[in-house]
């Protein structure tokens, strides 16, 4: 296989991964490359791993081997730049917390704010620094809740809960979107909203890797397919990945190694060659 | 070194004499009957040390009731037991030991969820009552049952200048920790994976928020006592909870509850001749009480009367 690191091609590169709750091993041998400037979902069953994938991409987790690498450097080093945006599921957030839907969104720029000099990080927000409040108030307008920011965020529905997050992650301008769920119990305007977000934010050149349930969205709109059961089991176009067939086999696969840990042969990623 | 000290020492005496002449002019505003239980400087020092808590307390206590920490409170609130007593019996200060127990019983608490299959409220409920025995077999050795009672359930009317020195040492910490990294602590309460994501330094937040609860449990110690100090750690948050959706709002209410009710609580427990930590946390909870049946928003009565609109 041939080295990438320092490839500006690829975005994200994971290598040897394996990662365990408490010695219960959730992902093996994960070898995956996700090509900048596109887009990329995830699908597998439940329990598959994804977000336990997701939660080493954040940091929240750490892998017990493997590397992580972003644009050719530790993935850590973009993280601390603010370049790694996350959209949480709608379950991991206290709703109740009491907080604005302004200030939700204004989350996404902590990161940057640390560049800031201190005496002005000692100001509210909203004034110390226009390009913040101006980030903020472009990615509400994008999820169209702006005319929504002074709300408290639980008193949102559940379509527009799932926009908050969704602004959070854009008002960050990160080059990584990583997104957990995005369209999972929305309501098809809201769906249709966040498919032409995210189609967007391709097209300004950002990567944007999300884990979906939703064949019929993935299938019009993603780049390339990457399907995961602990094990990769297969890595490449919608079409080719998300044919009933394959999908069949998917499911299978979770069969299989819940009644019995079968070994399955190792699947190997080709998706840079073919990004 | 030593003149440094002395200095030092100096200094929080005369801010401490300038803030109960302050308080002392709000004082003497209101009506004789109120204000004739302040005129004696135990009263002046009780009343200070209340205040200052009050205040702490009303802030830590948002985020312990945003991040459900109220059962890690009562936790490291005992765990503070035997320090007291160890550093009694070394000739120390006693909030140094104290703060040393505290932490390490949350280090131990954190470690224990992690690194084994027991759940974190089994993990906390052994370390602190483990913690807590050994304290209370250690002062049964060394000290008498009301020193024991002092430590449990507060002595605010017999505050020293010392230990009012340390809690005023301890709030200017808390109010410039909360505000120097206001948003890094937000941040973490409200979605720790999000600010992982944006490469803070979860562990240093998250051990840092209990170091400073640590810090205010400890300086809370002499007002309201290890057993009661919870309940001034959960009732304003909880209160504050009850009447808004914005946080500083909540902080400023919480401060408020914190503030009002240790003020109140001493003055009544005067008055009344009761136990002055008992007091303070009844009042306490006569706020949250208060708040659960008015709340404009979230109140039971506002509830009823929005069901009764709609059948």
């Amino acid at each position: 296989m041939a080295t990438t690191f320092g490839d500006a091609s690829v975005a994200v590169d994971i290598k040897g991964l394996y990662a365990a709750y408490q010695r219960h091993p959730v992902l093996e041998d994960i070898n995956l490359q996700f090509p900048a400037g596109k887009w990329t979902a995830i699908v597998g069953p439940n329990g598959a791993g994804k977000s336990t994938l997701f939660h080493v991409l954040t940091g929240s987790m750490k892998p017990l081997r493997g590397s992580v690498r972003a644009f050719g450097e530790p993935i850590s080093a973009h993280r601390k730049a603010g370049h790694i945006a996350y959209m949480a599921q709608r379950e991991a957030i206290e709703w109740d917390f009491p907080v604005s839907v302004w200030e939700t969104v204004m989350g996404g720029r902590y990161g940057h704010m640390r560049h800031d000099p201190l005496w002005r990080r000692l100001l509210p927000s909203r004034w110390y620094a226009p390009r913040h409040a101006e980030a903020v108030r472009e990615a509400l307008k994008a999820v169209d809740m702006l005319g929504l920011a002074e709300r408290p965020i639980g008193a949102l529905s559940g379509g527009q809960k799932k926009r908050v997050l969704l602004a959070r992650a854009l008002a960050q301008q990160a080059s990584i979107l990583l997104l957990d769920e995005p369209l999972a119990g929305v309501d098809p305007p809201s769906e249709r909203l966040i498919l032409n977000v995210l189609a967007r934010e391709r097209e300004a050149g950002r990567t944007v890797i999300m884990v979906t349930h939703d064949m019929p969205g993935a299938r019009r709109h993603v780049d390339h397919v990457v399907l995961i059961n602990r094990f990769i089991r297969g890595v490449g176009t919608p079409n080719d990945m998300l044919s009933d067939a394959k999908l069949a086999e998917l499911a299978v696969s979770s069969i299989e190694q819940s009644a019995n840990d079968m070994k399955v042969a190792e699947a190997t990623s080709y998706m840079a060659a073919q990004g | 070194m030593a003149e440094l000290m002395v200095a030092l020492g100096l200094f929080g005496d005369a801010v401490v004499s300038g803030l109960i002449a302050a308080l002392m002019v709000i004082v003497n505003i209101l009506p004789g009957s109120i204000s004739d239980a302040f005129q004696y400087a135990f009263m002046q020092r009780a009343l200070l040390t209340s205040v200052l808590v009050g205040a702490i307390c009303g802030i830590l206590s948002c985020y312990v009731v945003l991040k459900r920490w109220s059962l890690l409170g009562d936790a490291i609130s005992h765990a503070v037991l035997p320090g007291v007593a160890i550093a009694y019996l070394l000739g120390w200060p006693f909030f140094i030991g104290a703060f040393i127990t505290g932490a390490l019983t949350s280090v131990g608490i954190g470690a224990i969820e992690r690194h084994t299959r027991i759940k974190s409220d089994a993990a906390m409920g052994l370390m602190f009552t483990g913690a807590f025995a050994l304290g209370i077999v250690i002062i049964s050795k060394i000290a008498s049952s009301t020193h024991l009672m002092h430590i449990l359930f507060g002595n605010v009317l017999g505050v020293q200048q010392s230990a009012l020195l340390l809690t005023l040492v301890a709030s200017v910490i808390a109010l410039l920790v909360v505000w120097l990294a206001y948003r890094p602590l937000l941040l973490y309460a409200f979605d720790p994976q999000q600010a992982q994501a944006l490469g803070f330094n979860t562990s240093v937040i998250h051990y840092g928020l209990i170091l400073l609860l640590t810090l205010t449990i400890v300086a809370s110690l002499e007002t309201v006592g290890i057993i009661l100090v919870v309940a001034m750690l959960i009732t304003p948050g909880a209160t504050a909870h009850l009447l808004t959706d914005r946080f500083k709002t909540m902080m400023l209410i919480s401060v408020s509850v914190g503030v009002s009710s240790a003020v109140i609580g001493l003055w009544l427990s005067v008055v009344l001749d009761v136990a002055s930590g008992g007091t303070i946390v009844l009042v306490a909870t006569s706020w949250f009480f208060v708040a659960l049946l008015f709340s404009p928003k979230h109140g039971v009565l506002i509830r009823q009367w929005r069901r009764w609109r709609m059948s």
